[in-house]
């Protein structure tokens, strides 16, 4: 184990219910996660001294201190990249932590995602920024591919060419993650599973991807508080280690366009921060009980698996279709149903899944967990978790 | 409400030039002097005699554009009971079709006119046409004649064609909503290549490396002074997508967007126009086909190859 | 040498609030929407704004400052586009389109803020720029 493995604990996890329409604030969802979260940990707010969100959050680490009453800020700090910012606010409060910078500090994200601004639609703000990102969108939005959907399916297509995946194998992680779902009292698609057969039979989104492919537009707030392996000793929970976190920005890369370089089958920056992740950790892939994978689309899925180390180059398919990512699977994948069946809280959702597998305390429990692999956003500069015990 | 518009029009059109309106004043220097003090025409062949003169003209003659001018119906002016114009835009307020904007006006000046002629002119409907979806609503298009005589001289004639319509949901005018790129110092001259019917690829000015998208230092030797060749327009279809869900702004689903590898090496994203959706394989040959939107930008589309 | 593709030399008018009411003016143009602000806005104008008769009459002063005062006017027809509202800035450009004996067509675009206001063609003769 180096740098800061199992330096850092997660300590406290809180969320509000999920939903489509929330209605309240985007404020008020991020102060009730993160009440929730610190009352989860036995801690009160005058303990926190740090608080990291991502630069997409809504609510500035201020106005959140002052709501929930939190005297004094040492730290804090913001994550870009959308999705791709949820395991990296986790590392930067690890480094924060290991660096004596702060001692406790709470990670959050909170928006009305489907009752207020949609990821979803076709965003014309988002390409007309001044700024190199706005240049960058330049290249795809004024051509008409300017939803995530679409960015993804330009890369599913190519992938299904390369490796031969079909639809099928794609649906195949949807049905999985809905059928976990279906079993999570929080998830919004509890008690609904799906078939293979209305995956294939919902509606074309972006070819060739399906309605089922992608993942739920939710309204919603998640936090965990974080603080050191010492301190979490004397807490109300029992400690998660952070045994590894990582980001990871690749070669040319963009954000969700990344279209310019290699084969376009795989996902160069989750690959270097799975390098990172397992020298931390001093594991491997083959070391992973569960695996929290993040899923805005099936594609994205299939890829990691492979970038991961978890299956060759090519046959994910093969590691999907043979029940690999189920419950009792070789690589149990999203128990709580992932953002196509929990929601989509932009993969914090994720990591308080990562914790309560380790802590014992999940809905669709996997037994003897040692390590967690959590992931966040693909298809953008991302990071990633290794918790255990 | 039912208005029976083209019967109208077409009793109106039958009817022939309306009764002649007299200008008010003859073409006199005064109001001349006006219009182009006011419109800033230094032509002195409108105000000088010897200009005028050495210009060929017998005098000072008055701009061709002022024909119009000298029937205006003025201040308190009416449009006379018979007037087709006035007619018709009567018919399409009741039929609903309320508002009105000039599209067209054509002259054409048979002669200059001299000081001191004394004008009338007629008015005719020549055409009506609708309804017609239009970017402001829907609505018809109205088109008269209208013919200047000096005497029994015919001097000047004007086409004018007038859009009443009834504001509301309608088509957007080409190109207002689309998604417009955000043009930089380093990627101005991808675009202005598209304006001017060109691909262009930029190449490293050191070590002539191709790249796309570009940016403004070489990431293979560091140079940051890059200049572009011209791509030939060929490539294969290297990945697309077929977009039906959600709406796109200045789209209409279903479309194609493919990556196109280009045959000189580097990928580009552009619409794929001119083939059924069905019909896209990875690998197969386009060609590039420059869209242009507007004045402000043209798309670096394709097109299955030829 | 004139033919196909020859340029006029731009032409720039500034719209100002004064310029938009004299031109009306001095074409005997009175509608309101010409030089009546408040009348302007009430009919869903951002301001007060350019007339026809001015459109015509600017599209011929730009070809004719190129084409000199021994040319011939002969026709001018222009489309109307998005209106030119007072502090806009019209840039006139032009090029000739055709040559037929002494007859000498050019384009002419007068683009504001907004996009074109006015494009069209007109025919003159003896041109001597």
């Amino acid at each position: 184990m180096t740098g800061i493995g199992g330096r850092a604990a997660v300590v406290g996890i809180g969320a509000t219910e999920f939903s489509k329409d929330s209605r309240r604030s985007e404020l008020k969802l991020a102060a009730q996660a993160v009440r929730a979260a610190l009352a989860d940990a036995g801690l009160r707010p005058a303990d926190v001294d740090g608080l990291v969100t991502f630069t997409m959050d809504t609510n500035t680490e201020a106005a959140v201190a002052r709501e929930l009453g939190i005297p004094q800020l040492r730290f804090f700090s913001r994550i870009h990249y959308g999705g791709g910012a949820a395991c990296a606010t986790v590392q930067q409060a690890a480094l924060a932590i290991a660096a004596g910078v702060a001692e406790v500090v709470v990670c959050y994200r909170a928006f009305n995602e489907r009752s207020g601004h949609r990821f979803g639609q076709f965003s014309t703000a988002l390409a007309s920024a001044p700024t190199s990102s706005g240049v960058d969108a330049s290249w795809s939005y004024p051509m008409g591919l300017g939803t995530p959907g679409a960015q993804v399916a330009m890369v599913a297509r190519r992938y299904m060419h390369v490796t031969g995946a079909t639809s099928e194998d794609f649906g195949r992680v949807a049905v999985a993650d809905r059928r976990h779902a279906a079993t999570n009292p929080k998830a919004f698609f509890y008690g609904r599973p799906i078939t293979l057969a209305e995956h294939q039979a919902s509606r074309w989104i972006t070819e060739p991807l399906h309605l089922l492919d992608c993942c739920q537009e939710s309204d919603g707030g998640v936090a965990v508080v974080v603080t050191s392996a010492e301190r979490a000793r004397d807490l109300a929970q029992p400690p998660v280690l952070v045994r590894a976190a990582a980001q990871g920005s690749g070669p040319d890369q963009f954000v969700m366009t990344s279209y310019y370089r290699d084969a376009l089958t795989g996902l160069p920056e989750m690959g270097i921060v799975a390098n990172q992740l397992w020298a931390q950790a001093g594991i491997t892939a083959q070391d992973v009980d569960v695996a929290v994978l993040y899923d805005h689309f099936t594609p994205f899925v299939l890829m990691q698996l492979e970038e991961l180390g978890f299956c060759p180059r090519g046959e994910a398919r093969h590691f999907v279709a043979d029940g690999g990512i189920e419950i009792d699977g070789r690589l149990p994948v999203n128990p709580h149903g992932g953002q196509l069946g929990e929601a989509y809280i932009h993969g914090m959702n994720g990591i308080a899944e990562g914790v309560r597998q380790v802590r014992g305390t999940a809905v669709n429990q996997v037994a003897r967990v040692e390590h967690v692999l959590v992931t966040a956003g693909t298809g953008v500069p991302t990071s990633g978790l290794v918790l255990g015990r | 409400m039912t208005v029976d518009i083209l019967g109208r029009a077409g009793q109106v059109r039958a009817a022939g030039e309306c009764a002649p309106r007299s200008a008010r004043d003859p073409v006199n220097q005064p109001m001349i002097n006006n219009w182009v003090e006011a419109l800033g025409d230094a032509n002195p062949i409108y105000t000088s005699e010897a200009a005028a003169r050495a210009a060929g003209h017998p005098g000072v003659v008055a701009p061709p554009a002022m024909i119009q001018v000298w029937t205006m119906a003025g201040l308190h002016g009416r449009r006379a009971a018979d007037d087709p114009l006035q007619i018709m835009t009567a018919l399409l307020d009741e039929a609903g079709f309320t508002s009105v904007v000039a599209t067209n006006c054509e002259q054409t000046y048979h002669r200059y006119l001299r000081v001191g002629e004394h004008l009338r002119m007629t008015t005719a409907l020549e055409d009506v046409t609708g309804p017609k979806r239009t970017a402001l609503g829907d609505g018809w298009f109205v088109t008269t004649r209208n013919v200047w005589y000096s005497g029994e001289e015919p001097v000047a004639e004007m086409r004018f064609r007038v859009l009443k319509f009834a504001p509301g949901p309608a088509a957007a005018p080409a190109g207002a909503d689309a998604v417009r790129p955000v043009v930089s110092r380093d990627t101005a001259f991808f675009w202005e290549g598209t304006a001017a019917g060109e691909l262009r690829i930029q190449r490293c000015g050191a070590c002539g490396t191709l790249r796309h998208p570009p940016g403004p230092m070489c990431p293979s030797c560091g140079a940051d002074d890059p200049g572009y060749v011209l791509a030939s327009g060929r490539g294969t279809v290297f990945s697309y997508v077929v977009h039906h869900h959600p709406p796109v702004p200045g789209r209409t689903v279903p479309f194609v967007v493919a990556l196109v590898e280009l045959e000189e090496g580097v990928r580009m994203l552009g619409g794929l126009v001119g083939v059924d959706p069905g019909e896209v394989r990875i690998g197969m040959a386009v060609e590039a086909a420059l869209t242009r939107v507007d004045d402000g930008l043209t798309l670096p589309d394709w097109r299955p190859a030829r | 040498m004139i033919g196909p593709g020859t340029a006029l030399p731009a032409m720039t008018v500034e719209a100002t609030p004064t310029f938009v009411v004299a031109t009306a003016v001095a074409t005997r143009d009175f509608q309101d929407v010409h030089h009546d602000r408040d009348a302007a806005l009430a009919r869903g104008s951002k301001d007060i704004f350019v007339n026809i008769l001015t459109d015509t009459g600017l599209v011929q002063r730009f070809v004719t400052d190129w084409a000199g005062p021994a040319a011939r006017v002969h026709d001018i027809k222009i489309r109307l586009g998005v209106p030119c509202y007072a502090y806009d800035t019209l840039h006139f450009s032009g090029e000739v389109t055709a040559v037929d004996g002494d007859r000498v067509t050019v384009s002419v675009i007068g683009r504001g803020s907004l996009g074109d206001h006015v494009s069209g063609t007109v025919t003159v003769s003896g041109v001597t720029p």
